[in-house]
């Protein structure tokens, strides 16, 4: 018996070297545990087993010769918005559900061309909007922490998968918070990196300014190496580059840690500020300094990106007109060209989809551009100069990842701004351009927390290394 | 409150259709969102640049050639087609 729970990417490589198991047998164990516990959780979309299987063979061959890489036989998870050619990517949207990818991903070829291995598509918040996983046109994932709660969202399916240990490491997007609530909500790590690391060539768009792919794991080690495999310049994405990512050279004596008091205001559950005040103490007696900072325009960045994001998503899904992909209504059964547009479309999007092209529409139509949408813009200048403010005094900025607890499915279903307020210690980081990861921190109950790290653009190592230190050195329950 | 009118042509400029029942949900959901983003009126702009892209890429150039693409494999993906063409409704009518 494998131990998967325990499993991360240094150990499973430890396993092939010493001959205990093989990527085969390891990939296999995977499958088995998928097909038993995934009923339950719901994590997967597809199973893409033989993909899996084969890369696995290949990548034992590779071992055996020593011609492997860091993630040579490794499974993984991919978030269903990123394409794995020849493989269904549905972005958890009927308008998608037969789409097959013509091509994979330039992450996707990063992690190919490494030998990783593909256990599957997972679940998420149709095109990625949501904080929950319950936007799915398929069905809901649930918290492997307890089944009666969310995952969070909208990289649920992946924070899911690998808290369940369904696989080593996942792929997850983050537009608003989309990588870092989940990995909260689920116990786990999870890293949006700085705007511009990592290619977004073959990923369905949401809002193409925001959207960034960055890894999940169980440890901050791990969400660096997977950083590292699938960052670069990729000639298919010109906001990609190769910037050179600090070197860590971090001691936490010398650390001057900000804390933001908008974040831990009105709204903020007692047990997380407690359990993340908890955290900061662990720094503080490491020999951190914390430093009270102020981000004065963080009250304006949820409504900033409720503006952009609508925005850029209705451009973004324009193109989906049941033509080119999946079309729900025979053309016979309308009346004319714009009839099967309207017909599809109106079929194909769930109801959270339909709202956010909508309301991006209005913010940017003839009249309310201004009022709306360049406002947003400017704002969004203030809260990225927020931050360049307070990085002038500290290296890192802490508060919890979300205000709330792991919710109960169907709880936030019904008032579409109880879901809004669930982003809203994670929407600024995106709007700046920043890295932001979060890390667990604790418990209540079962339920976990977590605690946010935003540092300055690129500087990745340095919060994999605050993330690393407290992994090993905090007791967390 | 933004009017069942206002709604009903957001809609048909989005390529949707929405039923009745949708509408009012809509109608309600758009409200109290756009309630909430009109808090950015108090907030002052003015000097202040816009933010569109955060790109920290400068001018990129590369060679004026084209780059060909499998297109069978999309052609495979589309509903309808026809000696390798999209097949669409007539655009045209005579109305």
């Amino acid at each position: 018996m494998i131990d998967l729970a325990n499993l991360t990417i240094s150990k499973a490589r430890q396993g092939f070297k010493n001959k205990e198991f093989t990527s085969v047998e390891l990939t296999k164990a995977y499958l088995d545990l998928i097909e038993k516990k995934d009923p339950k959780i719901k994590a997967y979309i597809t199973i893409t087993k033989d993909l899996a299987l084969k890369q696995a063979a290949a990548a034992d061959e590779r071992i055996n010769k020593g011609t492997d890489s860091i993630l040579t036989g490794i499974p993984c998870a991919i978030k269903d918005n990123i394409m794995v050619k020849g493989e269904k990517c549905t972005a958890a949207s009927k308008i998608l559900e037969k789409y097959i990818a013509p091509y994979d991903a330039t992450v996707i070829e990063k992690l190919k061309e490494q030998g990783a291995v593909i256990l599957g598509k997972v679940n998420m918040d149709e095109f990625a909007m949501g904080s929950s996983c319950e936007n799915s046109a398929f069905f809901s994932t649930k918290n492997p922490h307890d089944l009666t709660r969310v995952p969070g969202g909208s990289s649920g399916g992946s924070a899911a998968a690998v808290a369940a240990d369904m696989c080593v490491f996942a792929l997850g997007s983050d537009t608003g918070g989309s990588i870092r609530q989940p990995a909260s909500f689920c116990g786990i790590f999870g890293i949006k990196p700085t705007y511009g690391t990592v290619s977004r060539y073959g990923i369905i768009a949401f809002a193409s300014s925001l959207d960034q792919v960055g890894p999940l794991a169980k440890t901050s080690e791990d969400c660096r190496l997977v950083f590292e495999a699938i960052r670069g310049k990729d000639k298919y994405d010109s906001t990609s580059s190769d910037f050179p990512i600090e070197e860590n050279d971090i001691n936490i004596k010398n650390l001057k840690i900000g804390i933001p008091k908008e974040y831990f205001g009105e709204g903020l559950d007692s047990i997380i500020k407690e359990k993340v005040n908890k955290a900061l103490d662990f720094y503080k007696k490491n020999g951190a300094q914390i430093i009270d900072i102020s981000l004065p325009n963080t009250q304006y960045a949820l409504a900033c990106y409720y503006i952009i994001a609508p925005s850029e998503a209705s451009a973004n899904l324009a193109r989906f007109d049941g033509i080119r992909y999946n079309e729900l209504v025979g053309s016979e059964k309308a009346d004319n060209i714009i009839d099967f547009y309207l017909q599809n479309r109106s079929l194909g999007f769930g109801k959270e989809v339909k709202k956010r092209i909508m309301l991006g529409t209005y913010t940017l139509s003839a009249g309310y551009y201004d009022a709306y949408y360049k406002k947003a813009l400017k704002a969004r200048t203030l809260i990225k100069k927020d931050f360049e403010d307070a990085f002038q005094k500290v290296d890192i900025i802490m508060g919890p990842t979300s205000p709330i607890l792991p919710f109960k499915i169907n709880e936030k279903t019904d008032d579409p701004l109880s879901m809004y307020l669930a982003d809203i210690y994670t929407v600024s980081t995106p709007l700046a351009g920043l890295p932001g990861m979060s890390i667990p921190c604790g418990k209540s109950g079962d339920l976990p927390i977590g605690i946010q790290l935003i540092g300055p653009a690129f500087s990745e190592n340095k919060i994999f290394s605050i993330a690393d230190f407290f992994q090993k050195n905090y007791d967390i329950n | 409150m933004i009017s069942e009118e206002e709604v009903k042509k957001i809609a048909k400029l989005s390529y949707l259709t929405i039923n009745d029942e949708e509408l009012k949900k809509f109608q309600n959901d758009f409200s109290a969102i756009l309630d909430y983003v009109n808090k950015l009126k108090e907030l002052n702009v003015e000097n202040i640049e816009e933010t569109a892209n955060l790109s920290h890429s400068k001018n990129i150039f590369r060679e004026d050639k084209e780059i060909l693409f499998n297109s069978e494999e999309l052609i495979k993906l589309m509903p309808h087609s026809k000696n390798n063409y999209l097949e669409v409704k007539k655009i045209l009518n005579n109305d």
